[in-house]
């Protein structure tokens, strides 16, 4: 049998592939730097998971649970990876409490960053604390303490969803579309519906992207059972008079400016690069695409390689990715991990 | 504003405005040296109207000017060139706003270089109430001057320009800045400079301009820079003169 | 800052020190916010330059070419590092300064540069204040048409040429001086024109080809600016040394900001955030300074909307002006943030805002809400003379409610002014400088004795 493949990053890409490998009888190491695993859906809280509805703890801890458990699999929580040598078949890493795990293969599955609303300062967050991102929503779901204006805690009666916040913006070098968050603030706004009845919800978009199957479940639901708006029209600006938010847009229909009155605006976060990917790309020597994701040489044939020979990538790492895509691409990786692995295993003997 | 020709007579089959002359507008506007800097694609997403100060007292949306010009509607183009590109309060915040990084703002002034450019009337109605601006800026590189700052020009700016009642020469006197000490520009442009930038006028095809939308401000703001260069070349040869009597010392 | 409106009006009201206390218990609060406080310093990491182009690395590239000169901001111009937008270094020069006037503020708000100028002397900053220079013609392109950005370009560099070259003329050295432009309108337009000069090689062209016959060319090349700088930058920056020299006391004063389009909207890459000034949410400068000084600077619902100025309207469409800037600014600043002042940092908003008022009484809608620029309020606090020196008898709005709300007796500063206008028929003026020094060529050009001499 070859040496352990090291996954990294624990999120549901690292997960899947870990199991997959585990499962397949290949040994494992999965370092993440956090201290628990289960990535962005359990680090940020995620609330009911697209597109199952399943509470994020139950599906992605369950999913946790299974590699933990696993006797194919080494957990190192808390840690990093400092350095990265050696060819596929051998490669020797030194993990940043000084051990060293020889390898067949790696795995990155070490996700994204969600965008900080800070580089768009005139849609208000960080000024007016009523105006929230769709993590702190999907945490206020979570935890069980309710949607509440965090300025004094009162429950919204009004509440706007700004979608492609960090998405499709030149202004701030990010063309591109981040993918979930159209059906995830269709689902943010049916749960916060169900919690609040009396609320109404208005989401402001330039394009619904509810692809695929999620049209009919999330963006047609949202409306016909939810009584969710859909307005479109891109936010200008988001100001207050001291009593309530206001959001300065555009009815397109009369083409007149106007300004609409709000107790909490949600921006539907996008997902950037990992802000830890200039550090990935020279320690695992890996290039990055134009965007500051790890980049994939080739889409069809060699789906889950890197630059780099023996080192694959999984997940929100290589772009925008909903939680069901990761996994299958966790899948997808482990394969060509476990085939990189005999493949040198193979030569070796011959 | 007075009667536009319109594009199109309702009960006349042909245009009044031909297809020749609208493809003419259109190539200026986007043969113009920014015009690909200032429009890339639209998305229809209306941020640009919803944060403009123009929208809400005009009809006028930089929504509709970028998708005219995108989709190359040639008689919508030519249309919002008689009006509406003058409501335009040029302030740029849709260019700060767009996600595609256009520039509806940029694209208006593209469209009113060529309004004049084509001698278009709007652009004349419209510089009419600005002509003494012209004529101030282009002859002497100041574009606003104290003498131009009257109860009769400005009678909505109140009931005094200063609110201590004294002759305007003095009142400048008074401002502590030696170059303020003028009324016919906001500060005293040396000489040199004033024909510097007549120089700059003539190459940039600025005085060009200047003729088609005002020919009477054209030879009005002509005698000056005549006046100022003549002025200029009796200085310096005053000073050769004195140069020469130096060397004669 | 009070709690009153806090209190009857709703869940908060103004910048940071009003907001009410959250409902939520210190473990909600802390996981409502612990992503926001994991994140918040990541502005600069977040929008690198390998992501948003910073026009100034296509400037060192073409100098390395040999393509253009660079004008630097040199150690003797006391630089101090600010932090722009995506936490980019910007150098703001605060020594040796060219003034770069405006011809909004030199013809019809005099106060506004010799406030500028004034502070200047304050903190024994050395300028040059000359004659050689235009308006930059943006006002008049972007209200009328005429124009274009070949003479836009070729103005720009004019006027940048002369700041360079001008210390000569006093014999010091070529780049002692370093361009301070006072208009927002030049402040934006100069660098929208430096972008297209640096992105286009056939407008460089063009415009060396007319500077070269001007001989405003450095060894052949076009001079570019390192910097664009707005003096609200420099005050800015220097607004903590200018504290030390306060004397009178502004914080029971609730101060409005407009900020200019033109500052702030226009390449914005460029300007100046701050994480000490609204936590680096909103364009810094004027804000920060009347922060320093102690007022409270209070938020309204129109903070990013224009001011009306519009260019061509505040000229030929003046109900559009005045509406605008009655309506959707001063009504909100008065009613809604019950504002004493409201302080600006450019030409055009200045004057829109302060004349347009005085119509208002025909339509019953009266305001009066006293404006001015930032660095006339920073005078006033430093103690300059309301008249004399901040030159406030130019503005409509009612600066007399203001002063008295700073405890400034208007009615004796007033009196002594029409005094001075007496010693001013008498030929007897007082200025900020050596009139002399304001001449740099041509006639009345008188030369230094260091050069005199040396022929």
């Amino acid at each position: 049998m070859s040496k352990p493949v090291l996954v990294v990053g624990g999120g549901p890409a690292g997960l899947s592939a870990a199991r997959a490998l585990a499962d397949a009888g290949q040994a494992v190491v999965l370092v993440d730097k956090e201290d628990r695993l289960g990535g962005a859906p359990i680090l940020s809280g995620y609330a009911k998971l697209v597109p199952s509805h399943e509470w994020a703890k139950d599906a992605i801890g369950g999913m946790v649970s299974g590699v933990e458990g696993h006797k194919m699999v080494t957990v190192k929580t808390g840690t990093k990876v400092d350095k990265f040598d050696g060819d596929p078949g051998n490669f020797v890493a030194t993990l940043s409490d000084g051990s060293k795990v020889e390898a067949s293969a790696t795995i990155l599955a070490t996700g994204f960053t969600h965008f900080d609303s800070v580089n768009k300062p005139e849609w208000g967050f960080g000024t007016y604390p009523d105006v929230v991102t769709t993590t702190q929503v999907e945490q206020m779901l979570s935890t069980g303490a309710g949607v509440k204006c965090p300025s004094d805690g009162r429950e919204p009666e009004r509440v706007a969803i700004l979608l492609c916040v960090g998405s499709r913006d030149r202004q701030i070098g990010r063309e591109w579309c981040s993918k979930i968050c159209c059906t995830v603030s269709a689902n943010l706004a049916m749960e916060i519906r169900e919690q609040l009845p009396n609320c109404n919800v208005y989401i402001y978009y330039m394009d619904i992207r509810t692809f695929g199957l999620y049209e009919g479940e999330y963006y047609w639901a949202s409306q016909e059972e939810h009584k969710v708006k859909y307005i479109k029209a891109r936010i200008a600006e988001v100001t207050s008079d001291g009593k309530r938010l206001l959001v300065k847009g555009e009815d397109t229909l009369v083409k007149r400016p106007i300004s609409i009155p709000f107790d909490m605006v949600v921006h539907a976060v996008g997902m950037d690069p990992n802000v830890d990917n200039m550090t990935l790309s020279a320690i695992f020597n890996v290039d990055l695409n134009k965007y500051g994701y790890i980049g994939k040489p080739s889409t069809y044939a060699h789906m889950s390689e890197t630059s780099r020979p023996g080192v694959f990538v999984a997940g929100a790492a290589t772009g925008p990715e909903t939680i069901d895509d990761s996994i299958a691409q966790g899948k997808a990786a482990a394969i060509a991990a476990l085939i990189s692995a005999s493949s040198t295993v193979r030569e070796a003997a011959e | 504003m007075g009667v536009h020709p319109q594009i199109a007579d309702p009960v006349s089959p042909a245009p009044q405005v031909s297809r020749e002359k609208l493809e003419e507008i259109f190539d200026d506007i986007r043969g113009h040296a920014v015009y690909h800097h200032e429009i890339h694609g639209c998305l229809n997403c209306g941020i640009c109207t919803a944060t403009c100060p123009s929208a809400h007292y005009y009809d006028y949306s930089p929504r509709e000017i970028v998708q005219l010009l995108w989709t190359e509607n040639l008689e919508g183009i030519y249309d919002a060139m008689q009006e509406k590109i003058w409501a335009c309060a040029q302030c740029y915040t849709c260019a700060a706003r767009c996600p595609f990084e256009n520039s509806p703002g940029g694209l208006v002034m593209i469209m009113r270089e060529v309004a004049i450019k084509h001698d278009m009337e709007s652009a004349k109605e419209v510089l009419r109430p600005f002509s003494r601006v012209l004529l101030k800026v282009i002859s002497t590189g100041n574009q606003l001057a104290p003498n131009m700052i009257t109860k009769e020009a400005f009678p909505d700016w109140g009931p005094n320009v200063s609110k201590v009642d004294a002759p305007l020469n003095i009142l400048r006197k008074a401002i502590p800045m030696p170059t303020m000490h003028t009324l016919d520009t906001a500060w005293i442009v040396n000489l040199k400079t004033s024909v510097e930038l007549y120089s700059i006028w003539e190459a940039t095809g600025v005085l060009d301009q200047l003729e088609t939308v005002d020919e009477n401000l054209f030879d009005v703001v002509s005698d000056v820079m005549d006046e100022k260069r003549e002025e200029w070349e009796d200085w310096l040869e005053e000073q050769e003169d004195e140069d020469d009597e130096d060397d004669d010392d | 800052m009070t709690n009153e409106i806090g209190e009857n009006g709703g869940a908060y009201k103004g910048f940071g020190a009003e907001w009410n206390a959250s409902q939520l218990s210190a473990d909600e609060a802390r996981r409502a916010t612990d992503w926001v406080e994991a994140k918040i310093d990541k502005r600069a990491l977040l929008t690198t330059k390998e992501r948003k182009e910073d026009v100034r690395d296509v400037m060192w590239q073409l100098e390395k070419e040999g393509e253009i000169l660079v004008h630097r901001v040199g150690d003797h111009n006391d630089p101090i590092i600010a932090k722009t937008l995506y936490g980019w270094d910007k150098k703001i020069p605060t020594n040796n300064l060219w003034h770069h006037k405006s011809c909004g503020q030199c013809g019809n708000i005099p106060g506004y540069p010799t406030s500028v100028l004034w502070l200047m002397n304050k903190l024994g900053t050395k300028y040059l204040d000359e004659t050689d220079q235009t308006s930059c013609t943006a006002w008049n392109y972007h209200g009328s048409g005429i124009g274009n950005v070949v003479s836009l370009a070729a103005v720009f560099l004019r006027n940048f040429h002369q700041a360079y070259v001008s210390a000569k003329s006093q014999g010091l050295p070529e780049g002692t001086y370093y361009p301070l432009v006072h208009c927002g309108t030049s402040f934006g337009n100069y660098k929208e024109m430096r972008h297209f000069l640096l992105h286009s090689a056939e407008l460089r062209e063009e415009v060396k080809k007319i500077l070269g016959k001007l001989g405003r060319l450095i060894d052949g090349k076009l001079l570019i600016p390192e910097e664009i700088v707005h003096y609200s930058e420099w005050l800015h920056v220097v607004r903590n040394r200018l504290k030390e020299h306060q004397v009178i006391d502004v914080s029971n004063l609730r101060a409005t900001v407009h900020p200019a389009c033109h500052v702030y909207k226009m390449v914005p890459e460029d300007v100046i955030y701050d994480d000490q000034v609204l936590d680096g949410n909103r364009v810094a400068v004027t804000t920060g300074v009347l922060q320093t000084l102690g007022a409270n600077v209070v938020d309204y619902s129109t903070w990013y909307d224009c001011c009306g100025f519009g260019f061509r309207h505040i000229i030929g469409e003046r109900e559009f002006t005045r509406s605008f800037t009655i309506d959707r600014k001063i009504k909100v600043a008065v009613e809604e943030a019950k504002a004493d002042v409201m302080i600006g940092h450019d030409t055009g908003c200045i004057t829109t805002l302060d004349k347009n008022q005085w119509i208002g009484k025909a339509v019953d809608k009266v305001y009066a809400l006293p404006i001015m620029a930032d660095c006339q309020f920073t005078a006033l606090a430093l103690g300059a003379h309301p008249y004399k020196l901040a030159q406030l008898h130019w503005h409509a709005s009612p600066f007399e409610n203001l002063l008295e709300k700073m405890g400034i007796d208007w009615e004796k500063a007033k009196a002594e002014f029409t005094d001075y206008l007496e010693e001013v028929k008498q030929g007897r003026i007082e200025t900020l400088y050596d009139p002399k020094r304001a001449i740099t060529s041509g006639p009345g050009y008188v030369k230094p004795k260091v050069l005199a001499g040396g022929e």
